[in-house]
């Protein structure tokens, strides 16, 4: 608007930003009253993480290292160890949860769906241990987390591996635990 | 409640000397115990008033709805350390605040909260309003001179130049209600504006009550004219350097000043303790409400004028300040004196 006098003279910008005060007195706040009041998580947050148990209660992870690899912080560290009948054992899974930015490309990366991020926030602490995560912490945060059918309604929802829907060609060197691996003989799928 | 009070009073003041030192010194304590009161609370109001202004809450934490957070502000002022700069000149250091928060409640004395209740009912009333709202800019000067600081000494330069503008526009624009009332006494200025047709000196005295509420907002250093406590400049300006108690006495000096200042424009501009005559004919019932609640309320609509505009407009700039001072209020307040003159002269009021 054109600054006239009788703009100037009245003060109408002034009147009008005290109009708009003075409507903005009974507006509902914004402010979340948060200690008190806890928001609502929205599914598939972005939480605490959590290594993935199968149902019989072992550990998904493999120790393939795709995560830590992937990892843009650095912050997953696995240290894998021959067991017996030249298995693969993962003997540390760490994460150090301070360094980690929650950008959820391990879940992304991860051919199993063996890591995991939970809806668990508030776990602030006065010292800097807790939060380095030990592969036992982590698999006890699954049980925590991730109680009953939620885990695999997780896992369905929100972070099914890209290798679960995956198809490849005839002779193709694959994962041997893939699910969807096509076995020797039956027709080749995916994209023609 | 009047009648109530009279049999003690009288009986007060036939003792005396010493029955007038009881009743005045008793006026005294309820006037500064009743201000304070008033104070905290209005610094919890501002909070309140201008956080749901910006869609926030305010305080909630302290007691329900946060209604004992001035007393946790209060004790925790109390109880911080006292930190004197190395750099500052001590006594004037120490002085400051004090002269600073006295000159706002002696301006207290003066003021007939309701009819008859005036703890020095003098004949300077309005003048003396004038000189303890100046004295209060030496407790800042001095402030910012003693603390050793730039921002405090940037501030309190600042506060000079600014209280040294504005005093003259606010002076000037209170003399219409000297001419319209003939009178600085503050009880004579409410009783002839009941004796005025509109009941306020408001109407028609519109350009001395708008210059007088600019004044008003430059001689307490609030929104828009806070350029002597600029937080995004000056730190805090000329308390910057102060702490625990001695920063509490800036701040109550502060509040006790707005308060003041919102007493002195109900009582000059819009009849002070007293409804206009046409209201109370129309409905008669009101007279017997007691002349402090509506004393209060318009003190209060001043009050919450004051965050109003704080929550709505930003800090002028330094020039901007000066010009409307010097180029807009003196000039307005100039023509109102010779109009009001000029109309008392033809018998017109």
């Amino acid at each position: 608007m054109k600054n006239s006098l009788l703009t100037t003279v009245f003060f109408s910008e002034i009147l009008k930003g005290l109009a708009l005060t003075f409507k903005t007195l009974f507006v509902r706040p914004v402010t979340r009253r948060y200690p008190l009041v806890k928001p609502v998580v929205a599914p598939g947050f972005r939480g605490l993480h959590a290594l993935a148990k199968d149902d019989d209660g072992k550990m998904k992870c493999v120790g393939c290292g795709l995560c830590g690899a992937y990892c843009p912080s650095q912050c997953i560290h696995i240290y894998t160890e021959e067991g017996e009948d030249n298995k693969k054992i993962v003997e540390r899974y760490e994460i150090d949860i301070l360094r980690c930015i929650f950008c959820g490309f391990c879940v992304e990366a991860c051919p199993f769906g063996a890591i995991s991020l939970s809806e668990h926030y508030e776990y602030s602490n006065y010292s800097r241990e807790p939060f380095y995560m030990t592969k036992e912490k982590l698999l006890d945060n699954w049980d925590k987390y991730f109680p009953g059918e939620k885990g695999a309604r997780y896992y369905r929802e929100f972070w099914r591996p890209m290798s679960e829907d995956f198809r490849g060609h005839e002779g193709q060197a694959m994962f041997s635990r893939i699910p969807g691996t096509i076995k020797a003989g039956t027709k080749a799928g995916g994209k023609e | 409640m009047n009648d109530l009070m009279a049999l003690p009073l009288s009986y007060l003041r036939s003792l005396g000397f010493i029955g007038q030192l009881i009743l005045i010194l008793a006026k005294i304590a309820v006037v500064f115990v009743v201000t304070l009161l008033h104070v905290a609370y209005a610094t919890y109001w501002e909070r309140k008033v201008i956080a749901h202004m910006q869609l926030r809450l305010g305080p909630r934490e302290v007691g329900p709805y946060g209604l004992f957070q001035p007393f946790a502000d209060g004790i925790k002022l109390f109880f911080k350390e006292d930190i004197i700069p190395a750099t500052s000149d001590k006594p004037i250091f120490y002085l400051a605040p004090v002269i600073f928060f006295v000159s706002a409640l002696t301006s207290l004395a003066v003021l007939p909260f309701f009819d008859g209740f005036v703890v020095a009912d003098i004949n300077i009333g309005l003048l003396f309003l004038l000189a303890m709202s100046s004295l209060g800019a030496y407790g800042i000067v001095m402030s910012g001179w003693s603390s050793g600081s730039k921002y405090s000494f940037l501030g309190g330069l600042r506060s000079a130049s600014q209280v040294i503008s504005y005093e003259i526009a606010m002076g000037l624009s209170l003399v219409g209600v000297m001419i319209m009332s003939g009178s600085l006494n503050l009880t004579e200025i409410v009783r002839s504006q009941h004796a005025y047709p509109t009941g306020a000196f408001i109407i028609p005295q519109v350009l001395g009550f708008f210059v007088f509420m600019m004044a008003m907002f430059a001689e307490t250093n609030r929104l828009p004219f806070d350029l002597p406590e600029a937080e995004s400049e000056l730190v805090a300006g000329y308390f910057t350097e102060y702490s625990g108690f001695r920063f509490a006495m800036f701040f109550l000096g502060e509040y006790t000043g707005m308060l003041i200042m919102s007493s002195t424009a109900t009582i000059c501009f819009l009849g002070g303790w007293t409804l206009p005559g046409f209201v109370t004919n129309a409905l008669p019932f009101l007279n017997v409400v007691p002349g402090i609640v509506w004393f209060l309320m318009k003190v209060y609509f001043f009050m919450f004028f004051y965050y109003w505009i704080r929550a709505t407009l930003p800090r002028y700039r330094y020039d901007q300040l000066m010009a409307i001072g010097w180029k807009l209020l003196i000039p307005i307040a100039l023509a109102n004196i010779v109009i009001t003159g000029t109309l008392k002269i033809m018998g017109w009021l």
